[in-house]
């Protein structure tokens, strides 16, 4: 365990050691929040109600959100391919330590940057603009949301490495990663909430993974979730984790027997 | 001229050789692209039918601004390439080899590395383009006529922000973050700028004239901009162009090789 806390802190120093990139790829991010939280404001003046959202509702939505993907999105198992496509990953063959547990810890140290940041922007947001927030005040619920937070967290991971691993048969791993973030944009609820989509699309779009990610861990935040649709929605985001876990090890056992530490 | 333009086609068809050599990379490039689009398109969409309208203008007319954002955003990435690479060759010292050879340093470094890869999207745009204006009341040949001008104009302003971001290469080797922080500031010109409010209003009026590169031609293409707007427009876009050109000779006499 120990171990992995001083991968966690090392990631996070190495953040800090290209801080000049790392802000402006925050502030790149806090672009296109505020691209749509003026969109929404402007759309949805105070005291209306659009597609079953006060602008409070939405407001907490695009910013809380915004928040949330710091904690869920984060990662850098992107790195993943180049180690496997440049031959690095024999130095992770050879040591007595964990791959995915590694990259997890790596994820971990970046997620605790962005999140810092993330609380630091948001706070400057909100001393500019003075957003009307709601706040959830129900325990139950913000536990909650916590505990979809983190199943949305192990998704996203499984996801993440999985788009890596591309790297034991190709070097053209970029490509799918630009559009699985593409459709993350959308799926999961970045862009919007997704219950604004025809009900037909809505109910597609539930049963696959992406909706876990951001969209309900919000949606529970609001408290616009009945018990069932949450029990519904957990179970559909264990399903998922355990399906994407399976495929991860299954993946990782193969692209073993094709690695051939090309690049070494 | 003659010269430039035949040694453009030669870099450019190399460029595009070296690209379509990851085929894979291509189709997803390329379909990602057409995802982001779709789905945000769609977004516009399903808002803008519920809401009626966006900062008074009517759903077509939300759809092409950000069509223009579009095209605007396509054409300076496949035009000006080249400056995402040249931090690298002011870091390794290759910028010195450029200045040796007999063309201008700043025409080779601006488009020296256009990729057809970014236009492979703006065909479609354009036939989507052609529709969002027939779905228009009142449409004019000469407002098309102002919007081609227009955006032309956009594009000076972009070749402007470009030349400044090289500028700044040769002083302080700060490419990549300037350039992208511009980008996203343009991007913000995907929906109507009359949603913002103080102090990013402020920085898309003065800073970066995202109103005159994307509102500008919509509002020629509406037949609602005034001709003193026109030439306010091309004003600004002079100076900015001038002003470039000056701090990138200003940025050459302090170039020092230091990496070679």
């Amino acid at each position: 365990m120990k171990l992995y806390w001083q991968v966690a802190k090392n990631m996070w120093d190495q953040a800090i050691a290209y801080r000049l990139s790392f802000v402006i790829f925050r502030l790149r991010n806090l672009f296109w929040i505020l691209t749509m939280y003026f969109l929404w404001v402007y759309a949805l003046p105070h005291g209306k109600v659009l597609f079953g959202y006060n602008q409070s509702q939405i407001l907490t939505y695009i910013l809380g959100g915004a928040f949330l993907s710091s904690l869920i999105m984060a990662t850098r198992s992107q790195d993943i391919a180049t180690e496997i496509n440049e031959g690095n990953l024999s130095n992770f063959l050879l040591r007595p330590i964990g791959f995915l547990r590694y990259y997890f810890a790596r994820d971990l140290g970046d997620k605790a940057m962005n999140i810092f940041f993330s609380i630091f922007e948001l706070t400057i947001v909100f001393l500019i603009l003075r957003p009307n927030l709601f706040l959830q005040t129900s325990p139950v619920l913000l536990l909650l949301t916590l505990v979809f937070s983190l199943s949305g967290t192990l998704l996203f991971f499984f996801f993440s490495v999985l788009l890596g691993f591309i790297g034991f048969w190709s070097t053209e791993t970029w490509g799918p990663r630009f559009i699985f973030y593409q459709l993350l944009n959308f799926l999961a609820g970045t862009l919007f909430p997704l219950d604004i989509i025809p009900k037909p699309l809505y109910t597609v779009v539930s049963y696959l993974p992406f909706p876990y990610l951001l969209y309900f861990p919000m949606k529970v935040y609001l408290g616009q979730l009945s018990t069932i649709e949450m029990v519904k929605g957990m179970a559909i985001s264990c399903i998922w984790i355990v399906v994407l876990y399976a495929v991860t090890q299954f993946v990782w056992k193969r692209g073993l027997r094709v690695y051939t530490a090309q690049g070494r | 001229m003659k010269k430039y333009l035949k040694l453009w086609l030669v870099m450019t068809s190399r460029i595009t050789q070296i690209a379509f050599a990851s085929r894979f990379g291509v189709i997803f490039f390329t379909l990602g692209k057409i995802i982001r689009f779709i789905f945000f398109l769609l977004f516009l969409v399903l808002l803008v039918e519920k809401t009626r309208s966006v900062a008074g203008y009517t759903l077509w007319e939300v759809i092409l601004i950000f069509l223009t954002f579009n095209m605007v955003d396509i054409i300076s990435q496949f035009l000006f390439r080249e400056v995402y690479r040249f931090r690298s060759y002011i870091v390794s010292g290759s910028f010195d080899y450029l200045l040796t050879k007999p063309i201008s340093p700043l025409l080779r470094s601006l488009f020296g590395g256009s990729d057809v890869l970014d236009l492979i999207t703006l065909f479609p745009l354009i036939g989507f383009f052609i529709y969002t204006l027939s779905k228009l009341d009142g449409i004019t040949i000469l407002g098309v006529f102002l919007y081609v001008l227009l955006l032309t104009n956009a594009l000076i302003i972009m070749l402007a922000f470009h030349i400044f971001v090289l500028g700044l290469g040769v002083l302080i080797t700060e490419v990549d973050n300037a350039i992208w922080i511009f980008r996203e500031l343009t991007a913000l010109g995907r929906i109507p700028i009359a949603v913002y409010r103080e102090p990013l209003s402020w920085v898309l009026t003065f800073i970066v004239p995202v109103g005159i590169m994307i509102t500008f031609p919509v509002h020629a293409a509406l037949g609602i901009l005034s001709f003193q707007a026109i030439i306010v427009a091309f004003l600004i876009s002079g100076i900015l162009l001038l002003g470039s050109l000056y701090f990138w000779r200003y940025s050459l006499k302090q170039y020092a090789s230091a990496s070679s």
